[in-house]
């Protein structure tokens, strides 16, 4: 067996330390951008008013351009503009495109659907600097221990969260979703810091059971899984703060553009992401699930066993299909689904960190006594 | 749809209990544990069939209701769907602009060109396409519905198959000391769980013989004395009186004979011992397993019983230290490679009890009839012998070897688990990805020669919301082929309805997810 480059392994931790200065920075850019960014959105107060009536995604535009309230006029016709300048020929407003819906209904009326302002840029810049240093420090840990980095649960954690940043730069170039910023790499952040402090383990090879190819192909598809899982719980509560804002702006108890809630997108919209974020991760999961089970029919000789992790694995798998179903089902959409995918989020948590300490079982691996 | 979802939080919720407390199941001697520590609970636990969660009939009765409520969704929807897939796209409604989305556009075209045009757009995207006199209907995605029958029916499939394995499986275990074989029949395995419908002569009659066992540890750093390889070498046939074939067994390399796997799951030393009793014959002479009663360091304990010792009846308990190291006047293993393999003992003579005809344990001995014997316990290296006081014979400790655990299993359902598991995820991806979709275009001669064409479009899923989109770009493209449509964005006259309909514009994006 390869011996541990204990070299490789501080150079790491040395990037992975890098990486958290470099988020938590732009943590402090994307929380630079709601404290300072561009104050058109208090300016267009008016226009966010329109915000209640015309959830429904890319409803105002075509709602503006009929007949919309006094304020929505202003609001949807820039919009309008940017979408028939988009497409090849889109003949009625109403033809926006995903990206637009999701831009353009930003509570405080349009200033995500340009181009980003100073703060997100320089929170962008520290963002990609420190995805560069993460995936260094994952790739080195890797080539330390000859091995994929995720054979314990620091490594695990370490990976999910590199996964949870790419999944988010990926949603954030695709629909300019700047806002998910503060909220994505501030949990990032978090996660980056206990797996340095509280979980960390010294680099070291895998005991017999864990040698198998079917542990890349496992643990990597949940790797990916649970990194997109922690996108969509992170989506899912920002979504209940809104949603909670809306209801509360529809009942005429706040205005809709206060404050930072005046600067995230339609509550409709985050669940929609969230949504789709799920249904990336869940067959992801699932087919982790299976792999797993091929996995312990190699090694234990069973291809299900009730194993703690194998039950929380199937609650899991139960509370998200739940969320699933709960979000086609009449009087479980919004606020009450979000809660089930919290839930389902909770459990993967107590999969992960509960299961590992807490209950002996065949999957304790992961590295803490 | 509620009753599956209240079902599905139950299948959760019930599932909880087997993680959290012992299951017989998974590790039997902790339930036994359980019942020590709470002589109270753990009856009315056991009553609720909490030690046994998933062979408890009120989870059946869950996860069966589940599946009785699922199978009364999908199996009507299939036959709606396989009706649908042969029936052709409706006919175009009159009033496109009462869809959710829609479109109007003139082209130079003459109409029927416009619609053959139209048409040939949608047939190269993959719509299945009807075309009649002034319109086209269009409709893609059944694939969607397939995959999400397909989901549904294959969860069946994967609980049909377990059940399978569970009545036609069987799983043994037997301990195999190096330099000895066994034959896979019931009364010489040492543990034996066949499924309901396994009789004794299913069993597979291979024999397996163990040649030598190699474990390797981690020799230094701080994960110093972790495992990094064992590897079996065996000798197997298939058929008694069948030539050996050799085999190297690994933890993630099972051994495949004649449909059933042969694992192995664990590995521990065997101390060989010489006794040698009062009258000077040699009645005992050969290896004992010994369990590991700590794996970090494998110190190890057994127990001998030499039952044809005279005078007396022999026992000894003793614990085997792979590399001993003396700590203070203390023996202690820091190794689990047996670098320095020392075995203490502590003697016993009597009565072993093995006539009174209640079933001993092989690694327990019951002093209850015997003395100890008064011999300091000390520490044997291979080699040395004890002297047994009173003329009760000596003891030589002449080595050790090693023993495996093999774990065989048989699971007929194996297989069709497997597939029925690739078959849902498949079903569970085409229900994601795949969209329903509906679109008719409308061609009229207009004043002046011009035909004005009016898309409609009808997303019967977009939970995750995105019809606009591909609508916008399917109109672009429609439009790309209808020459002498005006210059992109800038809306001809007529576009703005202003009848949209209640559920016109103001929902683009009503989501019709028929999914369960």
């Amino acid at each position: 067996m390869p011996t541990i480059n204990t070299g490789l392994a501080q150079v790491s931790n040395d990037f992975l330390l890098v990486a958290i200065v470099a988020y938590s920075l732009a943590v402090l850019a994307f929380a630079g951008d709601f404290a300072f960014g561009r104050s058109k959105t208090r300016a267009a107060g008016a226009a966010a008013e329109a915000r209640v009536p015309a959830m429904a995604g890319a409803a105002i535009a075509g709602e503006a351009a009929v007949a919309g309230p006094s304020g929505a006029g202003a609001d949807g016709l820039p919009a309008a503009g940017a979408a028939a300048s988009d497409g090849p020929a889109p003949v009625r407003p109403a033809f926006l495109s995903f990206q637009k819906e999701i831009v353009g209904v930003t509570g405080g009326g349009q200033p995500a659907a340009t181009s980003p302002g100073r703060w997100v840029r320089a929170a962008l810049v520290a963002t990609f600097f420190g995805l560069a240093a993460h995936l260094v420090g994952v790739i080195s840990r890797g080539l330390a221990v000859h091995r994929l980095p995720w054979g314990d649960m620091y490594e695990f954690v370490v990976a999910l969260t590199c996964v949870a940043v790419v999944f988010f730069l990926g949603l954030m170039i695709r629909y300019r979703a700047y806002y998910l910023g503060l909220f994505v790499v501030g949990a990032v952040v978090i996660a980056l810091g206990l797996a340095q402090t509280v979980i960390y383990t010294v680099a070291g090879p895998l005991v017999p059971a864990l040698q198998s190819y079917w542990l890349s192909i496992h643990v990597t598809a949940i790797t990916l899984a649970v990194g997109t899982y922690f996108v969509a719980a992170v989506l899912g509560i920002v979504y209940l703060f809104t949603d909670r804002h809306a209801r509360r702006a529809a009942a005429g108890r706040v205005r809709a553009a206060d404050g930072i809630m005046g600067r995230l997108p339609a509550p409709e919209v985050l669940d929609r992401l969230a949504y789709r974020t799920v249904m990336f991760a869940f067959p992801l999961w699932t087919f982790g699930i299976i792999a797993g089970a091929i996995w312990a029919d190699q090694a234990w000789g069973r291809y299900w066993g009730w194993d703690p992790t194998e039950t929380w694995a199937f609650i899991t798998w139960v509370v998200y299909a739940c969320f699933l179903h709960a979000r086609s089902t009449a009087g479980w959409r919004g606020w009450k689904a979000t809660v089930v995918q919290l839930v389902g989020f909770c459990c993967l948590v107590f999969n992960m960190v509960g299961v590992s300490l807490f209950i002996t079982g065949l999957h304790s691996y992961a590295g803490l006594n | 749809m509620r009753i599956a979802l209240i079902l599905l939080f139950l299948l959760a919720l019930g599932s909880v209990p087997g993680s959290v407390l012992p299951q017989q199941g998974v590790d039997p001697a902790q339930v036994q544990q359980y019942f020590a520590s709470h002589p109270a609970l753990a009856p009315w636990l056991n009553r609720l069939g909490l030690f046994n969660v998933f062979a408890a009939p009120w989870f059946a009765a869950i996860y069966l209701l589940l599946f009785v409520s699922l199978a009364g969704c999908v199996v009507p929807r299939a036959f709606r769907l396989a009706h649908t897939v042969r029936a052709q796209p409706p006919t175009a409604p009159r009033n496109l602009a009462r869809l959710p989305s829609w479109a109007r556009y003139e082209t130079a075209l003459a109409p029927e060109q416009a619609l053959a045009a139209a048409a040939s757009v949608l047939s190269a995207r993959r719509f299945r396409v009807r075309t009649a006199d002034g319109w086209v209907s269009a409709e893609k995605g059944h694939r969607r519905e397939a995959g999400n029958l397909l989901f549904h029916l294959a969860l069946l499939g994967v609980l049909l198959s377990v059940g399978l394995g569970g009545l036609f499986g069987y799983k043994s275990n037997r301990l195999l000391v190096q330099g000895s074989s066994f034959a896979d029949t019931v009364t010489d395995l040492d543990v034996y769980h066949p499924g309901r419908l396994v009789a004794p002569s299913d069993l597979a009659p291979f024999t397996i013989a163990l040649d030598k066992f190699n474990a390797s540890y981690v020799t230094s750093g701080p994960d110093r004395g972790q495992p990094a390889a064992f590897d079996a070498l065996i000798r197997y046939s298939s058929q008694p009186g069948r030539s050996l074939q050799r085999f190297d067994l690994q933890v993630n390399h099972p051994l495949v004979v004649d449909g059933v796997r042969v694992f192995l799951i664990g590995h521990g030393y065997a101390p060989v011992f010489k006794i040698t009793d009062g009258t000077g014959h040699v009645v005992f002479d050969q290896p004992v397993p010994f369990i590991a009663a700590e794996t970090a360091t494998y110190t190890s304990e057994g127990v001998i019983k030499v039952p044809n010792a005279r005078p007396e009846q022999l026992g000894f308990i003793g614990v085997f230290l792979p590399t001993a190291v003396d700590t203070g006047g203390q023996l202690q293993s820091a190794f689990p490679a047996a670098v320095n393999p020392v075995v203490s003992l502590v003697s016993y003579a009597g009565n072993l009890g093995l006539d009174s005809g209640v079933p001993q344990s092989v690694y327990q001995l019951d002093t209850a009839g015997m003395h100890r014997l008064p011999v300091r316990p000390q520490g044997l290296s291979p080699g040395q012998s004890i002297k047994l006081p009173g003329g009760d014979g000596t003891l030589t400790f002449t080595g050790y070897t090693q023993w495996i655990t093999l774990a065989m299993t048989y699971d007929p359902g194996q297989l069709p688990a497997l597939a029925c598991a690739i078959a849902a995820l498949a079903g569970l991806l085409l229900s994601f990805f795949v969209r329903r979709r509906r679109i008719f275009v409308r061609v009229r001669a207009a004043e002046g020669g011009a035909t004005v064409v009016d898309v409609g479009g009808l997303a019967r899923s977009d939970a995750g919301g995105g019809f606009e989109t591909e609508f916008a770009e399917l109109t672009g493209k429609l439009q790309s082929v209808h020459p002498g449509a005006p210059p992109p964005g800038t809306p001809p006259p007529g576009t703005e309805p202003s009848d949209a309909g209640p559920d016109g514009a103001a929902q683009p994006s009503r989501p019709r997810e028929e999914g369960e």
